[in-house]
């Protein structure tokens, strides 16, 4: 059993499983509700309900008070809901998303590429009206060998092809849901899928020239957000920092030189850290965050910075923006984690999003 | 029908405190939020967290005051202080009343001037609110512990303590150096040093051990003031996520400011180190424990994601590091040796004490704390119960008797000079003789308590001139726990021991 809650302002619907609190479910969903010490003490995250019922779990009477209970108020980081929910929470605005219906969807494969050593590219024909998205967004998919489980990925297809979905699946050492994909998947085979999910996209109300960073197959939702941008005329310069490790993995080569000839405001920029030293490799090498950093001179102020990938990579990318005066609010980001990352290490309250 | 205002413009409409100054200059206006060299591009970028409005705050916090008083009320109508563990409890609230309410007094005083000088309306918004906070936890503490004030002693001349008594000093001197310094410098000190870095370690050992102790009612102001205290600790963050991300030329002063003020609130917590190993009868965690988890750990995160700003962790952790294993031990040596003008009682921690600290600290406790107490303990039965005759230097710093011990020899006090103007000065540690350094000319104008009592400053030459001007009421306030009129205050509360006399004849 689940609850649909919706939160405002944004509008977004987000599931909530049984047993799971409002904040659990929203940071997982991508949702940035304040919250500082997560158990009920400080009422950081203090919220309206707007509508349906919730139970206040451990709330402290001093951080969530009677009357404040009476007038609709709860915790989010202790507040399990009992019913469908509306809530308010305390959050900006993002004048950029766009909102789109979960759905699920039945496909079929029509065509699997194999883009790299480690990088498959599955095409999935989708009938009726096919899915609306926004492009960066990604799509739960049941992996038919693993019985109902579910492994995310971002749909690497333009939102104009809303009948043909294509994700790039990185092969994940040890992952089950990756190697089922890569070693059992027929042209033929039925897959289902739920989405559009996430709230990585491109933000084009704001000024400033996009700069994309993306490593592995992270390099899927950079595809969607740039061909879309640019079927839609965008004029800012806009400049892509792909890393790979070698020629054999540095794939869709041809389709981004292609775009960096036909638009002067879009420029491609592939990067091979691991290249044999005498290869005939003419581009440049070394780590993405680390190419960077030269290629801009430690100086990147006054752009936008989109990033998606390896969360290592993503992490050491922050680094050397923030080094270079680039700061969280310019900062987008789609970290690829893996089932092996859930434990992860603790953060600090420093940032939101990071 | 108009669309509902959003929480963030709603607070935009009720909190509008910013304009151009037309008929004075900016400057003139807001005279003292440049000199520190804090740059600032665009104030408009301070982000408010909470966007809590004045109607709210009432609302809420008065809500918060019925709470704590129906529970505070129903503490002192069920006689709550018979239900504590042990009287020696008692002495940590002392120490909390003494040296940390006016703490947050001096608090409320500093985010009061900050609320009104500092440019941009966010920040002065967020500050005014913390100022009223920090008020209200003065006068709640201070309501809270009246109760114990009516059975027992060392609670009724606080405030005037504050301001004169040795140990005293040193949370006081913290509090004066950093409502001296700029506002931005302030908020590093107090915002972001002591509410953020180190407030853990100074309500964790108290509240928890109020909860330990059987004291409801501190535990109940204890939740009531953490209800404010993520909006502090969030502000602290703020302000320096501000700072640096404003100016790259502020990253230096701001990590100047970390060091400075990681090092003085480390050395205030040696207090409360001291109070966690040895005056709670039943203790939740150790002081080194505490250190592990709410410094090592959580502050590791805290400085992993401030490397990115180019911000490293503050000088001195290896110190702290090492130390952790012989500050509460050293400093509760220390308030033994002058349990005569303290106004709080001392004394030597029983078996199953001295098993515990053995087990929290394995390494250090029974080869160098244990016989330093057991010796101590002799000398008491033999009827020589030792008292340090003499005063102890002071750290032009930090103000702590100079006792703590070199790190690579636990036989030889740390000790470091310096010279201005002719003049020669000491510190406890390198931490406190570099602060010194940078800024003689502030600190050469320390009220040391020892040098005030030997300039005859504070009352007369003997101990009993001193004590008179310190307003103890000498043997009823100061010295052991053990024959003290509170040991038999408590006794007779158990139903053991003899009545003791009329508080009031004392």
């Amino acid at each position: 059993m689940s609850y649909q809650v919706v939160i405002e302002p944004l509008g977004e619907t987000i599931e909530v499983e049984e047993e799971q609190t409002i904040l659990d479910a929203a940071l997982r969903a991508g949702i940035y509700i304040p919250h500082a010490c997560g158990h009920g003490l400080c009422s950081t995250c203090k919220i309206d309900v707007l509508e349906g019922d919730v139970e206040h779990g451990d709330a402290s009477p001093f951080a969530l008070m009677d009357i404040e209970r009476d007038e609709g108020k709860t915790l989010a980081c202790c507040a399990i809901p009992t019913s469908d929910l509306v809530i308010e929470a305390d959050i900006d605005e993002d004048v950029d998303a766009e909102s789109h219906l979960v759905r699920d969807f039945t496909g079929v494969v029509t065509k699997i590429d194999t883009f790299s050593p480690r990088i498959k590219g599955i095409f999935i024909a989708i009938e009726d009206d096919g899915i609306e998205f926004q492009a960066g967004q990604y799509i739960n998919l049941k992996i038919p060998g693993l019985g109902d489980e579910y492994r995310a990925f971002s749909i690497a297809s333009p939102p104009s092809e809303n009948n043909l979905v294509e994700l790039n699946v990185c092969l994940v050492k040890g992952g089950k849901g990756t190697e089922w994909l890569h070693t059992q998947l027929k042209v033929g085979d039925e897959l289902k899928f739920s989405g559009p999910y996430g709230r990585f996209h491109a933000h084009t109300s704001e000024p400033g020239p996009m700069l994309f960073l993306a490593g592995g197959s992270g390099l899927s939702c950079m595809k969607s957000i740039i061909l879309d941008l640019m079927q839609k005329g965008e004029k800012r310069p806009i400049t892509l920092m792909y890393g790979a490790r070698n020629q054999d993995e540095l794939y869709y080569w041809d389709l981004f030189r292609e775009l960096d000839d036909e638009y002067s405001n879009f420029t491609y920029v592939p990067i091979l850290s691991d290249e044999p030293k005498d290869s005939a490799w003419t581009g440049l090498r070394g780590l993405v965050p680390t190419v960077a950093d030269e290629y801009y001179e430690g100086q990147f102020s006054g752009k936008k910075a989109y990033m998606c990938g390896p969360p290592p990579m993503i992490d050491a990318c922050i680094t050397t923006l923030m080094r270079g005066r680039l700061f969280e609010r310019d900062m987008f980001m789609e970290n690829f984690y893996t089932e092996a990352d859930r434990d992860t290490k603790p953060a600090s309250p420093l940032f939101k999003s990071i | 029908m108009s669309k509902r205002l959003n929480l963030k413009e709603r607070y935009k409409h009720m909190t509008r405190l910013g304009w151009e100054t037309t008929y004075q200059s900016m400057d003139d206006v807001f005279p003292y939020d440049t000199y520190e060299g804090i740059k600032v591009k665009d104030w408009d970028a301070w982000e408010d967290p909470f966007r809590m409005t004045m109607d709210s705050y009432w609302k809420y916090q008065g809500e918060k005051e019925k709470k704590l008083y129906a529970i505070i009320d129903a503490f002192a109508q069920n006689n709550g202080h018979t239900n504590l563990s042990d009287g020696r409890y008692l002495n940590a609230l002392k120490l909390f009343l003494q040296g940390v309410t006016p703490l947050e007094y001096q608090a409320h005083r500093g985010f009061a001037h900050n609320g009104r000088h500092m440019r941009g309306e966010g920040a002065r918004v967020a500050c005014q609110m913390q100022s009223l906070d920090e008020l209200r936890h003065a006068q709640t503490q201070i309501h809270t512990i009246s109760h114990y004030n009516k059975h027992f002693n060392g609670f009724h001349e606080f405030p005037h303590w504050h301001d004169r008594v040795w140990y005293l000093s040193v949370p006081k001197s913290f509090f004066d150096d950093a409502r001296t310094a700029g506002p931005f410098e302030f908020m590093i000190a107090v915002g972001f040093s002591f509410e953020y870095v180190l407030t853990n370690l100074l309500f964790v050992p108290f509240m928890s051990g109020a909860a330990f102790n059987g004291d409801l009612s501190t535990v109940t102001f204890g939740f009531s003031a953490q209800s404010d205290e993520a909006r502090h600790m969030t502000l602290g963050l703020e302000a320096m996520k501000f700072m640096l991300e404003q100016h790259e030329d502020n990253v230096p002063i701001v990590q100047r400011w970390i060091d400075k003020w990681t090092w003085r609130g480390y050395k205030v917590l040696s207090l409360i180190a001291a109070m966690q190993d040895y005056m709670l009868p039943e203790s939740p965690m150790s002081w080194k424990e505490a250190w592990e988890v709410y410094f090592e750990e959580n502050g590791g995160a805290l400085f992993n994601d401030l490397a990115r700003y180019g911000i490293r962790p503050p000088k001195y952790l290896e110190v702290c590091a090492a130390e952790k294993d012989h500050l509460s031990h050293q400093v509760w040596g220390v308030l033994y040796n002058y349990a005569a003008p303290a106004a709080m009682h001392t004394w030597i921690p029983d078996d199953r004490k001295l098993d515990w600290l053995s087990e929290k600290y394995p390494d250090t406790f029974d080869k160098y704390y244990r016989p330093r107490f057991l010796h101590w303990r002799e000398m008491e039965k033999q009827g020589k119960r030792f008292y340090n005759g003499s005063l102890p230097m002071l750290c032009q710093l930090c103000q702590i008797p100079m006792a703590f011990t070199e790190m690579d020899d636990f036989t030889q006090t740390c000790f470091r000079t310096s010279e201005y103007k002719d003049d020669k000065y000491h510190f406890c540690s390198d931490g406190c003789k570099d602060i010194f350094d940078y800024e003689p000319e502030k600190y050469v104008q320390a009220w040391l308590p020892v040098h005030q009592i030997y300039q005859g400053n504070c009352g007369g030459p003997t101990l009993d001139d001193v004590l008179k001007w310190y307003q103890f009421n000498v043997g009823s306030d100061n010295f052991d726990y053990v024959g003290s009129e509170d040991e038999a205050r408590w006794n007779d509360l158990q139903g053991k021991g003899e009545k003791p006399a009329d508080k009031s004849a004392a």
